[in-house]
């Protein structure tokens, strides 16, 4: 092998490293694109007998968004195997536990059952808000593009951008404004 | 109850043709720019002077220009689709403290008023715009929620109902025939 054909081979298997904002995402949503990178589904060389997924480090998994009203209603079950150990937690009742969980099991289900889940899924970093360590954020080479929308909220613009801002109705004669 | 929101000069006989006296949805100004009032409270030793001042609306400079023979309304003029995290349009049709103002004033015509009215409260569920006052702007919307609201939402602009017309022909249900 010569030497170029060597540093190609590293460059291929190497693992990058892949930063997800999650801020105002659909966990649900977001969870099978996380999945595809720590899988290794988005590169050309993907085999399932070829070990190439990647690392994925999403930040502000603590601002994710749900649709309507799932909070409420998305519920996730778990049994302690004694009778009597079923359990139902509502989303919003696991999100205040742990921030980083409901994240972490729509990637979970995102990924088919299989024996290399649980590796994949040692490959998923999780992090509450955009403290993250060093040592795993000098790693980071690429961001995922954020598949929703960041809304700004209105006190984020200055009272003078909100001024400026073309305005489609006028008040009606005689108006008193309040 | 036209004259106050249609205002018309005898010199425009397109105000006085009954098909837009009808249409009392819209505000014709024609005579003069929009003129709205100022509330003034004085208070002079036991006397109390209230009195209310013209002066030029605060959105003269910044309104869209448009067609002034289009029936549509403001927003079906516009033809852009509005979703509930356009605070900076949604905030023209609120007042300062949040509330949406009536149809008699932003001239909308009942889907559009519908839409709007929805989405206000869409934005305000989803902490983006609470309301207008200043004392607003320094406190986080989430802070102050319980439970599942205070978590981030966001929702589906198809899921608003169009209202009801009210000149539908009323639907004609069959006695029940026993016999
Ligand atoms: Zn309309």
């Amino acid at each position: 092998m010569t030497a170029l054909g060597r540093v190609k081979q590293w460059n291929t298997f190497a693992r990058t490293w892949h930063l997800f904002d999650a801020k105002w995402q659909n966990p649900i949503e977001s969870g099978p694109t996380v999945a595809k990178y720590l899988q290794g589904l988005h590169k050309p060389i993907f085999h399932p007998m070829s070990e190439c997924g990647d690392h994925v480090v999403v930040i502000n998994t603590k601002d994710i968004a749900l649709p309507g009203d799932e909070w409420r209603l998305r519920v996730y079950f778990h049994h302690t195997g004694y009778p009597g150990g079923a359990s139902w937690t509502k989303a919003w009742e696991l999100h205040d536990k742990d921030p980083t969980m409901v994240m972490k099991k729509a990637v979970y289900i995102a990924m088919d059952g299989t024996l290399q889940r649980r590796y994949n899924m040692l490959r998923l970093h999780l992090f509450a808000d955009e403290r993250v360590p060093d040592e795993i954020m000098q790693n980071v080479t690429n961001q995922i593009k954020p598949l929703r929308y960041v809304p700004p909220s209105l006190y984020d613009y200055s009272e003078e951008e909100i001024e400026k801002f073309p305005k489609i109705v006028d008040y009606p004669h005689d108006y008193v404004i309040r | 109850m036209f004259g106050r929101i249609i205002s018309f000069s005898a010199s425009n006989l397109k105000a006085l043709l009954p098909a837009s006296i009808s249409r009392c949805t819209r505000q014709l100004h024609i005579t003069a720019p929009v003129a709205v009032k100022q509330i003034i409270e004085t208070r002079k030793d036991k006397q109390l002077i209230i009195e209310g001042v013209y002066m030029n609306s605060p959105r003269e400079e910044t309104l869209l220009r448009h067609n002034e023979d289009s029936d549509a309304c403001a927003v079906c003029r516009l033809n852009v689709e509005i979703k509930h995290t356009d605070v900076l349009i949604l905030s023209q049709f609120i007042r300062k403290d949040g509330c949406m103002l009536p149809r008699r004033i932003t001239g909308l015509c009942r889907l559009q008023q519908r839409r709007i009215g929805n989405m206000v409260a869409m934005a305000n569920k989803a902490g983006l715009m609470t309301s207008l006052l200043p004392r607003a702007r320094e406190r986080d919307p989430y802070k102050r929620r319980k439970e599942h609201l205070k978590f981030k939402v966001y929702y589906d602009e198809s899921t608003i109902k169009p209202p009801k017309d009210p000149f539908a022909p009323r639907k004609l249900v069959p006695k029940d025939n026993w016999f």
